[in-house]
């Protein structure tokens, strides 16, 4: 089932000149896990606003081409309706707590407030979201007193405790120590298992190589390429549109090492291990 | 992350004045404060100023009000000078000391004056100190007030501590970088804008993706919104409030007709 | 600043969210003139700020909130003064619409606008509730002057009103207007609800 739909999409923000998104065209599968690649300012971050609904109903600016969520069109549904559908985490952790909430509990609890949730679907709802980011230990704790993290993963369970069929996640952790930015890798990996379409704009490549179904890659606010992580990252002009491939990749690549019938190159540490073991080891394939 | 003293001057205890629902005391000090301007003024005064002090002892935060009245008392005090000196109806005279004569109207104008605001800074004061402005906010939303008015005053109450605790920081960075913070006026006027400056700027973005944030969670969604936690409701209370109520219809319906 | 409707608003996110960091700005200007050890208060800014942002209304429901937060939270006397802060939102915010906050000469003229409105309206009120006083010494003490003159007591509760307001006002004008000129236009167009989305 097609869970989002892109076509021709561009976008300019307010007293700006240059599109900041142009001409996308792209569909993305039920269950998917997906990563936006590219430089600053290649519209990752607006194209993640793009498909939430922020972009264009809270910047407005100039837009064109349609986005799809679910069936629901972007430009004709209000944001808190697409809410319901696809939820999305931002860079900074301490700008996504409401600040009029005491405990993690309550922070999490706002958006099913407003969704005029009765008392026992909340909590149920709350529990599960806490579980599933693995968080149920800090329920009662202050949510500014918590780490960068622990902070973010309250994010992201505030916005899954809505059930959004779709997360987006804006470089979740950009902003986090290594342990803080693991802690929330490991969280979407699981909640990408349990069946959400996952759409993640990040930096860290060696992430996305290993996690991602498929990559998505940007430059100047144009779809240069969108494949499964092998083919995008044994692409050998990769690094004119701003982006570095996985550093393994480039080892495999120097060395000549890779899948003998695609002819793509390793992503992954352990995949990069397995095609040296393969080649130079005992047992050849 | 640093640790921030929330911004509350709530006392926390299980008095009976403590358990009050929030509304109630709210009420309480609309009607009292307002009281003395409506009926005769010194007696009504006295009256309102006997129960909230009441009050308060038996909520165990008579002790705390002093911090909170210091500067008023200073205040009135030199209410009572300058008005007993030199108040426009002064006719009769009623003591010197020193070089200063005191007349009676100046003096009964400041006491009745002071009065006023005596008990309507202690009645604010019984409310804040017997109530966690959460509790205020979150009972105010239920009985009407706005959702997002609501927000907006527990917002400001997590906002505060933390743009205060910044402060510090700001100004030692600054320093560091060579700004000066002492000295004669000009140099100090000067130290503003570089100071507040770049705080000002990166509060602003941050309300930006807060503002986003909020979006998303259907902060701006037309439904009816529920709530958390369950209300502690009790009729004796609504009692109470009606009562209050009534004291000042009838106060206003006396004023109008006597 | 471009022609339109400044009264047709609504509270949208973007302003709400605006109303606690302008709260925080005005304690913060009022902490650094501390530090600082200015004679002024400089505590308007942020309600100075919101009204150049998103209005008059706005503006004024910021001030109206600073106070009674800081009425309920650390000084019971600002619930007082919170209508001589919703003043302040609202003068600012009309005079920033008909463009008063355009040029450096015309701001001064905004200053002076704000400080006298504040006066008048804060005036009847130290008169209810403080005999005619301000609780500020110098302010005060030509209050004590006057009146030893003769002077009505609404005059000279006035003067001492204006005295203390008008240089203030002045400088947190002054302040607000280079901050807001300075701001990002990515951050000022947010605040405009009635903006179209062109079509591409």
């Amino acid at each position: 089932m097609k869970k989002i739909i892109v076509e021709k999409l561009k976008y300019r923000y307010p007293m700006t000149g240059k599109l900041a998104l142009d001409n996308l065209s792209f569909t993305v599968e039920q269950g998917e896990l997906i990563g936006i690649i590219g430089a600053n300012g290649a519209g990752k971050s607006t194209l993640c606003l793009a498909l939430t609904g922020l972009v264009p109903h809270f910047y407005r600016g100039a837009y064109g081409g349609k986005v799809v969520i679910d069936g629901l069109e972007v430009i004709k549904s209000e944001i808190s309706e697409l809410a319901l559908h696809v939820g999305i985490v931002f860079q900074n952790p301490f700008t996504q707590v409401t600040g009029s909430k005491l405990t993690v509990y309550e922070e999490i609890a706002f958006g099913l407030e407003n969704m005029g949730l009765d008392r026992s679907e909340m909590t149920a709802r709350i529990d599960e979201a806490l579980h599933l980011l693995d968080i149920s230990q800090l329920k009662d704790r202050d949510p500014f007193q918590l780490s960068g993290g622990q902070m973010q993963r309250m994010a992201i369970a505030s916005v899954i405790a809505m059930k959004p069929g779709i997360l987006v996640l804006d470089e979740p952790t950009s902003q986090l120590d290594p342990q803080g930015s693991d802690e929330v890798f490991k969280a979407v990996r699981r909640l990408a298992k349990e069946g959400m379409t996952v759409i993640i704009a990040e930096h860290k490549i060696e992430k996305i190589a290993a996690y991602a179904d498929r990559v998505l890659v940007l430059y100047n606010g144009r779809l240069i390429d969108f494949d499964t992580p092998h083919k995008i990252f044994s692409r050998t002009d990769l690094l004119s549109y701003g982006v570095p491939a996985p550093v393994y990749t480039q080892i495999c690549q120097a060395l000549g090492i890779q899948h003998p019938r695609s002819g793509t190159y390793p992503v992954t540490l352990e995949e990069a291990y397995l095609a040296m073991v393969n080649q130079h080891g005992d047992s050849l394939c | 992350m640093k640790t921030v003293k929330s911004m509350s001057l709530y006392v926390p205890g299980n008095s009976i004045i403590h358990r009050l629902e929030p509304i109630t005391k709210l009420i309480y000090v609309m009607v009292a404060g307002v009281l003395p301007f409506i009926l005769p003024a010194n007696p009504t005064a006295v009256l309102c100023l006997a129960v909230t002090l009441a009050m308060l002892t038996i909520s165990k935060t008579l002790t705390k009000v002093i911090p909170l009245t210091g500067f008023t008392l200073l205040v009135l005090l030199s209410i009572l000078f300058i008005q007993g000196l030199f108040h426009e109806h002064n006719q009769t005279f009623l003591f010197r000391f020193g070089p200063f004569v005191f007349f009676k109207e100046g003096l009964s104008y400041a006491a009745r004056i002071s009065l006023r605001v005596i008990n309507l800074l202690l009645g604010i004061s019984l409310l804040s100190l017997t109530t966690k402005p959460s509790d205020l906010i979150d009972s105010l939303v239920r009985r009407g007030l706005s959702p997002k008015i609501g927000y907006v005053l527990s917002s400001v109450l997590q906002i505060i501590p933390q743009m205060a605790a910044s402060v510090n920081a700001i100004t030692d960075a600054q320093r560091a970088r060579g700004l000066e913070t002492e000295g004669p006026l000009i140099v100090r006027a000067k130290a503003f804008l570089p100071l507040i400056g770049p705080v000002i700027m990166s509060s602003l973005i941050q309300a930006r993706e807060r503002a986003m944030a909020l979006e998303v969670r259907g902060f701006n969604a037309n439904r009816r919104k529920t709530f958390l936690r369950a209300a502690n409701q009790s009729s004796r209370q609504t009692t109470i409030r009606i009562l209050l109520i009534l004291i000042l219809f009838a106060a206003i319906v006396w004023r109008i007709f006597a | 600043m471009d022609k339109r409707n400044i009264w047709s608003f609504r509270f949208t996110t973007a302003s709400l969210v605006l109303i606690p960091v302008a709260i925080g700005i005005n304690y913060l200007g009022k902490l650094f003139a501390n530090i600082l050890k200015l004679p002024l208060w400089l505590d308007s800014i942020g309600t100075i700020l919101a009204s150049l942002l998103a209005g008059p209304i706005v503006g004024a429901v910021s001030g109206a909130v600073n106070n009674i937060i800081f009425g309920l939270t650390a000084d019971p006397i600002s619930f007082v003064y919170a209508i001589s802060s919703v003043a302040i939102g609202l003068v600012a915010g009309i005079l920033a619409a008909k463009g008063w906050f355009d040029s450096f000469g015309k701001m001064l003229m905004a200053g002076l606008v704000i400080g006298v409105s504040v006066a008048i309206v804060s005036t009847p009120l130290n008169i209810i509730f403080w005999g005619g006083q301000t609780g500020n010494l110098w302010g005060d003490a030509l209050f004590a002057l006057l009146m030893a003159q003769g002077m009505p007591m609404w005059l000279a509760s006035f003067l001492n009103e204006i005295t203390v307001d008008l240089p203030d006002k002045l400088v947190t004008v002054f302040v607000s207007t280079i901050i807001f000129r300075r701001l990002p236009h990515q951050l000022l167009h947010m605040y405009r609800h009635d903006d179209k989305i062109e079509t591409l």
